[in-house]
């Protein structure tokens, strides 16, 4: 990185670009209602107030421009009637389309008057057609297309005004024409995704961008416009720029947004899509250092160990990422799912795990979750009071799994979006059809966790081994430790824990429950009929489930249920594995042994997303030949038909310093669940449970 | 069937030789290093590790079949990232007919010996001359430094590594660097010029002293008395090796 980036790069880190922030933004709802506008309108009415109300903003060492200045995101209509609106219908995280992924590809290809274009032709055949619900839906797209056009202006004059006459030569093309340039392709992309943030969306996906971006920079080489060392320029600011406004995203914790790249994979027609872009971004990002972009990497079992050997660089940094996607499972199992293979191959991964498709996907991914040990425990309990068999205790299992999955698809039959003209104008159809994204995307599925898989495996394990195998734990006793939280009865949690098989050490007697365990919710999903039509799919991540299951949730709502002590041993309160990841305290021989657990599942029922977690000791990063070994391994995750791949390196003496002393270490990153976030920024309980994380990991 | 006494299993063991590898590390050991790092693994019993988190039962007997079938269930990835299974200790010649038997039942998979050298002809040949590669630690060359330092007098060690040239086996000699013990350039001249001579020699690896390396004696109820200045930073001196002409690295 030079001067002028390394500049930028600080001054994002130390929050110099918030000066700017204005202390109010518009206020729309009196506005509104006055002008009687209707929903579509009005969320129009956001776009461009906000566009009109930016203040332009270029400092003088920027190549790529625009700075957010307005913090808050205003409604536009008052609390009473918008409740009166939405009343009874199902609003996900607030009703803004979100964790989605725009046709990146094609709004830059068209550019904004190329969509002006379409919206003007469609809106022509749907007034001779009558279609007032799709004239209302283009106007308000229209109008949002004319905002970003006049803030893209008034950047341009004023970088003309400042003497910045390469910014503003750009700017004067792009957004509005197509990219001729790879800085024109990337100053266009910068305001059109900081717009759709801006009106109101979260978990903004940026895509597959070395396949969408390739071709301005490939042409651009070709040219000898541009060398290597500048095009990296180009990007690391490009890149550096998504981490100025990380604090007003929202989220879980600082750093959930899904500002996520997704490099790599194959093309929608078959051919392998890595290019030297997909380079080129894995050695910016990793140079760059920062939490955004958030990257996955699209592999097979035949991919170039040189670029695994690039990727593991990153998480040598500390990253977090790239999380890593097999293609060889991933497309497989969505074209089982309904997917178009060649749609299935332009997957993209959202803001965590979920496998989404730019443009077509308005699929919910993350309706809540199921809770394993809660539906283990309830059939251990009823079992062991009534005597059952072991079958019937497995038999409840699943019908316990089918309750949650059907009580959490439910509420979804009465989903409802808000409108969406802006963010609908970059997808794939809408402005042809012209139906909102939110109705008319061509994927609408719903997704849900199937969270701590291990520790229901583990607990189910534990009563086969030690109540009907070894016949060595009495029913009554267990029963009674349950309920006491193994208060009086540490000998038998001891055995429970440390003498049963577990997940992750490739045992199949733990191994086989686990498949079960997703069979069985894979069978519930499928069982799962919905009106709409949406197929519900079964996902193997956590979220903040891990914690929330285990402890409910702090200052939020809990739908799913919260299990207590489980027959595993484990204690009330105490923490599930994140993700696909071994019980905490599992006394694990190593990554190996728990990939060949997770290859058990079958994946191609299972196709929300959700990945293996791993934490390696930073030692194993040492040099060049354990990096080589480090991409080996991940390589082995890919043949051993696994799904996802979420590596850390973690050090935790730093960690426990960085508790004491975040003064030191303002830049340390972790993975958390599904993003990286700042370690210092975490709330403490989240810290310790990083720590304990690799305390517990023994590799 | 033969049983032994393990103490972990360890996957992704990267530095323990080539390719991606499992380490087998067998409980018991004959030598009393002033700098052992694992304390655990002195000890031929079982035995219990207490710590904040909770007391641990270490050391597990494993029949030889049930060990090699744990191992075998992972032989072809092992295989496959250029890597395989490593013995290592504790001491594996103290554990040698069950070690060997191990082994006899992984055909195909590349096997380490990571060993002191310090053990009968017997256990030395037959183990050595089922690895392919094995990692010999060489300590210090003077014998009675080496009973102050170790416990034992190091010529069952030396009349062991001569064997390997006999025996046709490659070998990566590994030194720990002991700050004063045997990082002096005395030692390190006279262990280059030992195996200077072995035709069957890769590499010399040259191992600094880890301040960690007490971490593990509360938790066994032991105390470490390393007996030397831990605070020193050890000579790394690989002038004697590059003079002999051997490859050297520091690991």
């Amino acid at each position: 990185m030079n001067e002028r980036i390394e500049g930028l790069r600080a001054r994002t880190r130390d929050g110099h670009f918030r000066r700017y922030r204005q202390p109010n933004g518009p206020n729309l709802v009196a506005e509104c209602d006055r002008e009687r506008l209707s929903w579509p309108m009005r969320m129009a009415r956001l776009t461009r107030r906000m566009c009109e109300a930016e203040h332009v903003v270029i400092e003088l060492d920027e190549l790529i421009v625009f700075t957010r200045t307005l913090a808050a995101v205003p409604p536009v209509y008052s609390a009473r009637d918008f409740a009166a609106l939405t009343g009874g219908r199902t609003l996900h995280e607030g009703g803004q389309i979100n964790n989605v992924c725009a046709d990146w590809g094609m709004a830059l290809g068209q550019g904004l008057l190329g969509r002006r274009r379409v919206a003007i032709e469609t809106r022509t055949r749907m007034a001779s057609a009558g279609n007032a619900e799709a004239i209302e839906f283009l106007d308000a797209a229209i109008e949002t297309i004319d905002a970003v056009l006049a803030l893209a202006a008034r950047y341009a004059t004023e970088a003309r005004r400042l003497g910045k006459d390469d910014v503003a030569t750009v700017l004067e093309r792009v957004p509005a024409e197509p990219p001729r340039t790879f800085h024109e392709a990337l100053q266009a992309l910068r305001l059109l995704h900081a717009v759709v943030w801006l009106s109101g969306h979260h978990h903004v996906g940026l895509g597959r961008l070395d396949q969408y971006l390739w071709p301005y920079l490939a042409s651009d080489l070709e040219a000898r416009r541009l060398d290597i060392a500048a095009a990296e320029e180009l990007l690391a600011e490009f890149f550096i720029a998504l981490n100025r406004d990380s604090d007003l995203y929202p989220g879980i914790q600082q750093g959930d947004n899904g500002q996520t790249v997704t490099l790599g994979g194959l093309t929608p027609d078959g051919r392998a899509a890595v290019n030297p872009l997909t380079w080129m971004a894995l050695r910016v990002a990793r140079d760059v250092g920062l939490i955004d972009p958030k990257i996955n990497l699209r592999i097979t079992g035949e991919s170039e160990l040189a670029l695994l050997e690039l990727a593991t660089e990153l998480t040598r940094k500390g990253l977090g990422f790239p999380q890593y996607a097999n293609d060889d499972v991933v497309i497989p199992a969505l074209a089982a799912h309904g997917y178009a293979l060649e749609d299935a191959r332009d997957y993209t991964v959202a803001a965590c795990w979920e496998f989404i498709i730019p443009g077509r996907g308005m699929d919910v991914v993350n309706i809540g979750a199921v809770s394993f040990p809660a539906a283990a425990d309830i059939a251990v309990r009823e079992g062991l009071a009534d005597g059952a068999s072991f079958e019937v205790i497995l038999a409840r299992t699943r019908a316990e799994i089918q309750r949650q999955v059907h009580e959490r698809a439910a509420p979804y039959e009465r989903l409802l979006w808000a409108p969406a003209p802006y963010y609908s104008a970059l997808m794939t159809g809408a402005l042809e059809a012209g139906v909102d994204h939110g109705q008319g995307a061509r994927y609408r599925n719903l997704g849900i966790h199937g969270a701590a898989a291990a520790s229901g495996a583990d607990a189910l394990a534990a009563v086969r081994r030690h109540v009907f195998e070894l016949a060595d734990v009495d029913p009554a006793e267990l029963l009674a430790a349950l309920d006491a939280d193994f208060v009086g009865h540490e000998a038998l949690r001891q055995r429970l824990a440390d003498e049963s098989p577990r997940v992750g050490l490739n045992e199949p007697a733990a191994d086989n429950l686990l498949r079960m365990l997703y069979d069985g919710l894979a069978d519930a999903c499928e069982a799962e009929t919905l009106r709409s039509g949406a197929i519900v799919r079964p996902g193997t991540g956590s979220a903040m489930y891990y914690l929330w299951l285990a402890r409910g949730r702090d200052g939020g709502p809990l739908a799913e249920p919260v299990v207590g002590p489980t027959a595993d041993g484990r204690r009330r309160g105490d923490p599930f594995g994140a993700n696909l990841a071994p019980t905490p305290g599992t006394h694990l021989r190593g990554p190996i042994s728990v990939l060949q657990s997770y290859a058990k599942i079958d994946y191609g029922r299972i196709c929300n997303g959700g990945p293996i977690t791993l934490e390696l000791s930073d030692s194993v990063f040492r040099d060049e030949e354990s990096i080589r070994k480090v991409a080996l391994l991940v390589r082995t995750f890919t043949r051993l038909g696994c799904q996802q791949l979420q590596l850390n390196a973690l050090n935790a003496e730093r960690l426990l310093d960085a508790k004491a002393h975040p003064e030191n270490h303002r830049g340390l990153i972790v993975r958390v669940w599904g993003w990286s976030g700042y370690f210092c920024e975490l709330a403490p309980e989240y810290q310790d449970h990083v720590i304990s994380r690799h305390l517990h990991a023994d590799v | 069937m033969t049983t032994g006494i393990v103490f972990d299993v360890r996957e992704f063991t990267i530095h323990d030789g080539p390719g991606i590898r499992t380490t087998v590390f067998l409980k018991g050991c004959p030598l009393a290093c002033a700098w052992c790092h694992n304390p655990e693994g002195l000890d031929t019993a079982p035995q219990v590790m207490r710590s904040s988190t909770g007391d641990r039962m270490v050391g597990r007997r494993y029949e030889a079949a049930e060990l090699a079938e744990l191992l075998s269930r992972q032989a072809s990835i092992l295989a496959s990232n250029e890597g395989g299974v490593t013995f290592s200790g504790g001491e594996p010649l103290a554990q040698a007919r069950f070690v060997a038997e191990v082994i006899d039942l992984l055909p195909g998979v590349h096997i380490v010996l990571d060993t002191s050298g310090f053990g009968s002809k017997d256990a030395f040949v037959a183990l050595a001359q089922r690895a392919d590669l094995v990692y010999f630690d060489l300590k210090v060359m003077d014998p009675v430094a080496h009973r102050r330092w170790t416990g034992h007098d190091n010529a069952p060690i030396l009349r062991n590594l001569a064997r390997l040239a006999d025996l046709r086996r490659p070998f990566v000699a590994r030194v720990p660097l002991v700050p004063g013990v045997t990082d002096t350039s005395e030692n390190l001249t006279a262990i280059a010029e030992v195996v200077a001579s072995q035709p069957t020699l890769v590499r010399v690896e040259l191992l600094p002293y880890n301040r960690a390396a007490g971490g593990k004696y509360a938790a066994c109820g032991k105390t470490f008395l390393p007996g030397f200045d831990e605070d020193r930073a050890p000579n790394v001196d690989l002038r004697p090796f590059r003079r002999a002409g051997i490859e050297v690295r520091v690991a």
